[in-house]
This record gives structure tokens, sequence and C-alpha cells, in this order.
């Protein structure tokens, strides 16, 4: 009982006094995540809105098949991603294995199913009068989808959001791309992972909570955007 | 004398193999107001649509001023659509701003931004909502966004302004103002207004010309006494029921909203109602006399107004007078149905 409080107590330390080494990781994390969230919001908000507004053969088991990927193990994504880019695989010349691109990589895979459902229903619940009436006003064809994209902004947000939160926190793809070297890429998540097994609670439980904050903003976000949603 | 603005030759369109317009030919003035009224589904808002470039007819020509639409780039088409706009009948606003909304079409015009604000300042004083910049759109009323939308539409001054149905979901208080901004409109900024009505009696107030539609195809005439309302069965009959307790017997398989016409020809006139064996029987009063040549036109308002036509001898004979109580007598099968 005894370690666990004194873990607490070096954890408050270790954020009060701004411990450097703490904050490389949660610097690391936020630019690993954020990145990767950038090139999933680009593709999976396209993705979600064509799949919203065309009709395509295949679309319902295209849509079940992306919804599947929502519960995408990340140790999966992990395995994939690895056997691809290690020495052996196909593009392994690359030498992206144990960087900050490979973990970026796997996170955008993650994030990008969740940004493209999300996205799908949004767009699917914006009124069809939004296209129509943009066209009536002189807009082109791009003119009016990106309008709708507008219309359903709130919820687009949400739906980058949630995928945010799903990769800040994972740590099965970040621990297996990545390789949690000091430094280079170890993340919050995987830093936890070694600091526990190692027994320094302290410093596993300071990230703990860092990671809590972080979730917790992105929820009074998610929350503050569902409900303009309306 | 005034220019064709906008004409079409030979249009048709198809859904679902379903001939839903058929049109010879349709020019419109520069500067005139338009309307044009039919029946649901006789090809109204596909023509508007038409029209304003939004969807492509199967086959036939297009011309804007002397240009034929339907050899122009994509670029150009849209240049000219944009020199065009149209309301729905059921209009949106965007979830901005009264002020944002009407931007809208100015920006994607790239209009820099000192006009936008005159011009946005323009349109809602014409539309009679002046200072209304920062309302948001959602806590409009309903005439008040409709009102919005028609000064959207005004702002991006378009050549032709198309207004589907715009009076059909707002109360009579609004219908008035409504129609005054059409006038205003019209008159003031010259704009050519073609508009789709249900309402004979506005279409024919408003417009410089009425066109009538049915079946997809321009009727060269609309019947006198048309009217619209709902087919009902009743004690194993069925009645056309115009308005609230006036019902007329018709002859049909039909049921749900129709329109029908009575030729005012059918329509017998008597001080007291008499025993015969027509089913349709009613009290009103004459409201409008019209003396033409060896013909008489009566308007006789038994709760709707209609019409009827009898001959000079016989308008003599029986002393009619305007506010005279008189009964209109007709046969089910005299109501024709659409």
């Amino acid at each position: 009982m005894v370690f666990i409080i004194e873990g607490i107590q070096k954890a408050f330390q270790l954020i009060f006094t701004l411990d450097k080494e703490i904050f490389i990781i949660v610097l690391l994390s936020l630019r690993v995540s954020l990145i990767a969230i950038f090139f999933s919001s680009l593709l999976g908000v396209y993705l979600g809105f064509l799949m919203a507004v065309k009709d395509f053969w295949g679309k319902n088991f295209t849509i079940a098949s992306i919804n599947t990927l929502l519960a995408l193990p990340t140790v999966v994504v992990g395995l994939t991603v690895y056997s691809f880019i290690s020495r052996k695989g196909p593009l392994g010349v690359l030498g992206l294995l144990f960087t900050p691109s490979a973990m970026i990589i796997g996170q955008f895979i993650l994030a990008t199913p969740i940004i493209i459902a999300l996205t799908h229903s949004a767009v699917q619940g914006i009124d069809e009068r939004v296209r129509n009436t943009a066209l009536t006003l002189g807009a082109t064809e791009s003119q009016s989808a990106w309008m709708v994209i507008k219309e359903a902004r709130y919820a687009v947000l949400a739906a980058v959001i949630t995928g945010f939160g799903r990769v800040i926190a994972e740590v099965g793809a970040a621990m297996m791309l990545g390789g949690n070297i000091k430094g280079s890429t170890r993340t919050m998540t995987t830093a936890i992972a070694l600091e526990t097994s190692k027994g320094e609670f302290g410093f596993g439980i300071a990230l703990g909570i860092i990671l809590l904050i972080i979730a917790f903003s992105i929820n009074i976000l998610l929350h503050y955007f569902q409900s303009k949603r309306v | 004398m005034n220019k064709t603005i906008l004409k079409v030759k030979n249009i048709k369109k198809t859904y679902n193999s379903k001939i839903v317009l058929d049109v010879d030919y349709l020019a419109f003035q520069e500067g005139k107001i338009y309307a044009i009224v039919g029946p649901n589904g006789s090809g109204k808002t596909t023509l508007l649509n038409i029209l304003n470039l939004l969807e492509k007819p199967d086959e036939g020509q297009m011309f804007f001023y002397d240009q034929e639409i339907n050899k122009k780039s994509n670029f150009d088409i849209l240049e000219i659509r944009r020199q065009m706009t149209l309301v729905n009948q059921d209009p949106f606003l965007f979830h901005y701003t009264v002020y944002n909304n009407i931007a809208y079409g100015l920006k994607i015009r790239g209009t820099p931004p000192k006009i936008q604000q005159n011009r946005i300042k323009n349109a809602l004083n014409m539309v009679g909502l002046p200072g209304f910049e920062n309302r948001k759109a959602n806590q409009l009323s309903g005439g008040e966004a409709q009102r919005v939308v028609i000064a959207r539409a005004l702002a991006i001054k378009p050549e032709i302004l198309f207004l589907d149905e715009p009076t059909a979901n707002i109360d009579q208080r609004h219908i008035d103002v409504l129609e005054r901004i059409i006038k205003t409109i019209n008159k003031e900024i010259k704009t050519t207004v073609i508009f789709t009505t249900h309402n004979l009696s506005q279409a024919y107030r408003l417009a410089d010309e009425v066109i009538s539609l049915l079946d997809g195809k321009i009727i060269k005439q609309v019947p006198e006494n048309l009217l619209w309302g709902e087919i009902i069965e009743e004690d194993g009959s069925k009645w056309f029921n115009v308005v609230e307790n006036i019902k007329f017997a018709v002859v049909t398989e039909k049921v749900g909203s129709v329109y029908v016409s009575i030729d005012p020809r059918y329509i017998i006139l008597s001080y007291e109602q008499f025993q015969s064996s027509a089913r349709n029987s009613f009290l009103g009063k004459i409201t409008k006399i019209i003396e033409q040549n060896h013909l008489v036109k009566l308007e006789v308002d038994i709760g709707v107004p209609l019409v009827t036509i009898i001959t000079r001898e016989s308008f003599q004979d029986m002393n009619f007078n305007l506010g005279s109580k008189v009964y209109l007598t007709f046969k089910a099968s005299a109501v024709k149905l659409y």
C-alpha cells in the first residue's frame, strides 16, 4: 500500500517540477498522434463524405467493413505494419521500423476508419437541401460539397477528436512499431508499460495522470461539439 | 419592346420512362413576371429546375438571350447559371447568421467584401428586414426565414429570379407581404420573376403572363373554376372537399388531392332551390357581374368564388344584381377531375 502512496507523491512531484524526461515523452506522444490524425482527417473526412453522398456498387459491404475496423485491435495493426516495414518486409529498405514515422503509420491506420465512419454518419444527417441551396446560389459541385461539410462541421470535428482519443491512448502499435526507444519513440503509453514493469510507479502514475487529463480535455471538447450539433 | 431573356424549344424530361415534361416552346421576356400554375405532379418544379440549369432536359434546346446553352462549355454554363437563382418551395437557411447566409452567393462569386456589405444591407431593406444581419438562422420565424431566403437570392442581383411555390407554407399575413415584395423586386430592380403557384387568383394578381402546366404539357387556357381540394368518401359516395363545409358530389374513382374544374355554362342559377337530379346545390351571393356581348359572366361566392355564364336574355329575365342571393346547381358529372 505504501508504495502506491509514495508513487502518487512522486508523480505530483514530477509533474509540478516540470520533469524534463516526462515532458519529452508527452510532447513526442502529442506530436506523433497529431501528425497521424492530420493525415487521417484528410483521408477520412474525404472518404466519409464520398460514402455519404455517392452511390456505388458494394456500398453496404464497404460500410460494414469500415465499421468492423472500428474495433481493430491495436496489436493487429502493429503486427501488420511491422511485417511490411521490418527489414525483411517489402518496405524494409525504407528503414522505418522503430521510428516515429512507423508509429504515425500505425496510428493513421487506427484512426482513419473511425473518422470515415463518423464523418459518414455526420454527413448523412445533413439536410439534403444544403447541397441544392448552394447550387441554386451559383455554387459549383465542389463548392456545394464543401458547404455540406461545413454544415456538418461540429460532427466532423467530433469525428476527428474521437480518432485522436483513440490513438493517443493506444499502446500496442506504438510499442511494436516504435520500440519504446528513450527520447525517440517512447510515448506516454509505452513509457507507462515499461516503468510499471520496472517498479517505477511514480513515473508511471505521473504519465497516467497527464494522459487522463488529456483524455478528459478531449471528452470535454467532444461534448461541447456534440452539443452544438443540433 | 422587351428582349427575350430565356427560351426553350421542344424540351423533354423523362423519369423512370415516364414523361414528366414535354414543352414545345416557351419564351420569357426581360423584366416581366410569369406564373406557372398546375396541379401537383404537373411538372412545375421540374420545369423550374431545367430553366434554372440545375437539371438537364433529355432533349431540346435552351437559349439565354441569344446564346444556345446546350452548346456551351461547363464553365460558360456556370456563368449563365450564376445570372439566375431559384428559391425552393421549402427553403433552407445555412446554420449561420443572416448576414453569412446572404453573403454565400456573393462569396462564391468572389464579390469584394465592401460590396458584399452593401448588397446585403440593400437586400434586407428590400424584403423589409433591415438590421437582421446578426440574427441566427434558427431564431427566425417561418415568414422571416422566407424573406431572408429571398434577400439571399436578391443579393446576387439575378437577371431571373425563380420562386417555387413561394407562398405555399406561410400564413396569410406573410403571403400579402411576400406578394408585395415580388412586385417591388420586379418594379424597382427590373428582375424577371418566374414563380409557380397553386393559387390561380394569386397567379393572375401578380403575373403579366400565366402559364398552365398539366401532365408536363402547357395547356393553352386555364379552365374556369379550377379548384384544388381533396376527394373523400362519405356514405358510400365520393365528394370533392374544397374548403371546410363545402363539398361537391363528384363521379370518380380517384382519392386524395386533385384539381377539378366546373364548366361555367353547366351551372344553373335560381332564386329558389329546386328539386332535380343534380346533386350539387349551394346558396351564394353575386359578387361580380361582367357583361360580354350576348353573354354575362357572374361570380358567385358560395364560400369559394365560382364563375357562371348565362345569356344576356336570362340575365335580364332573372333581374340579377350585385349582392343577390342565388342558388347554384350543377350535376356531379359537371365536375371535371384532373
